[in-house]
């Protein structure tokens, strides 16, 4: 495979250069760091739709809402971290199929988020008190959540078993 | 010790996990050591969250209907931790850093067993929280990115010494 211009520009930038000076001890860290984005995410997120979807029923779904932030905070820290990652080796990560798939789940990830406080399903989210059960629509938007970020972190931890025959 | 390690080695499991092409073996049981870590220490960090003081309009006693979930993962990540160690005794039981993270594991589990205690004790309104609550999250939240850093930097050590550079430890 040859080099596409593109991938020759994240070649030629200081980040690039960066990252392979310091791979040694640079790499791992900044893997672990994108667990602990991850595990916040999964905590609060993926909790917050676990209780709409029927657990932990003794909690407001607007209470544990409070929590959020912390997911958006280790969303953030992981969407800087990996284009860390893809500057480092653009190439690993482009040519890779479950790259590609996690790079897709997260646009309906995405979509899904913005279905949520876009439409009614906030404000009935948020009427949920303690002991009631979420309306469907919730549901519906918690359920494709969870299996989102699941499914994302499935697709993050596989991507160095489709790593492309060739390497930069 | 070594020859302990090398019966494992040659096990006929050890080599399907270590040798196999089948998706079914390193890579799976690798990401449900992943998965397991995000609703573990996900879970763990949310419910330290709450004891600290945000999120307070969370009842600790429903909150506490998380702990299943927590449990399950760990007992996700022992499985896949064994296998993991099944595969690979050598590289890890001869990293300094290995010990570091079952250190880190026995106190994660007495932190969480102790937390959980917390949550189904309850709040009585006006009293503040059962004794130490928050230096044990405060400990709680640094134990689980010990935990994630001791993880991750264990794949990595073994192949610097493998380059002749010196383990970290």
């Amino acid at each position: 495979m040859e080099i596409a211009p593109w991938e020759a520009f994240i070649r030629s930038t200081a980040l690039h250069a960066f990252v392979r000076d310091h791979e040694p001890w640079l790499w791992p860290l900044m893997q672990a760091l994108h667990y602990v984005g991850a595990s916040l995410l999964i905590g609060t997120v993926g909790l917050f739709d676990l209780r709409a979807l029927g657990l932990a029923r003794g909690i407001a779904l607007s209470a544990f809402h409070r929590l959020i932030p912390f997911g958006i905070a280790g969303y953030a820290l992981n969407l800087a971290l990996g284009i860390v990652f893809f500057f480092g080796h653009p190439d690993q990560y482009f040519y890779n199929n479950a790259f590609r798939l996690k790079m897709s789940l997260m646009a309906v990830a995405g979509i899904n988020v913005a279905l949520f406080y876009a439409s009614s399903a906030f404000a009935k989210a948020k009427a949920v008190a303690p002991g009631a059960d979420a309306p469907r629509r919730v549901k519906v938007i918690a359920g494709i959540s969870l299996a989102m970020w699941v499914a994302i972190l499935i697709c993050g931890r596989l991507i160095t078993f489709f790593r492309p025959p060739f390497f930069h | 010790m070594d020859t302990i390690f090398a019966f494992i080695e040659e096990s006929a499991l050890s080599e399907w996990i270590r040798g196999s092409d089948s998706l079914l073996a390193f890579p799976t049981i690798i990401t449900l050591h992943a998965l397991g870590l995000g609703f573990l220490a996900g879970g763990g960090t949310a419910i330290d969250l709450r004891l600290l003081g945000f999120a307070p309009a969370i009842p600790l006693k429903a909150l506490a209907r998380f702990l299943p979930v927590v449990w399950l993962a760990f007992a996700v990540n022992a499985v896949s931790g064994t296998l993991l160690l099944i595969a690979y005794p050598t590289k890890a039981f001869t990293n300094p850093l290995f010990y570091v993270k079952l250190g880190l594991i026995a106190l994660a589990l007495f932190l969480v067993h102790r937390i959980g205690t917390i949550l189904r004790i309850g709040e009585v309104e006006g009293r503040p929280l059962a004794g130490g609550a928050k230096p044990l999250a405060v400990l709680s939240l640094i134990t689980w990115v010990s935990l994630i850093l001791a993880g991750r930097f264990l794949a990595y050590t073994h192949r610097w010494e493998l380059l002749g550079v010196p383990a970290i430890l």
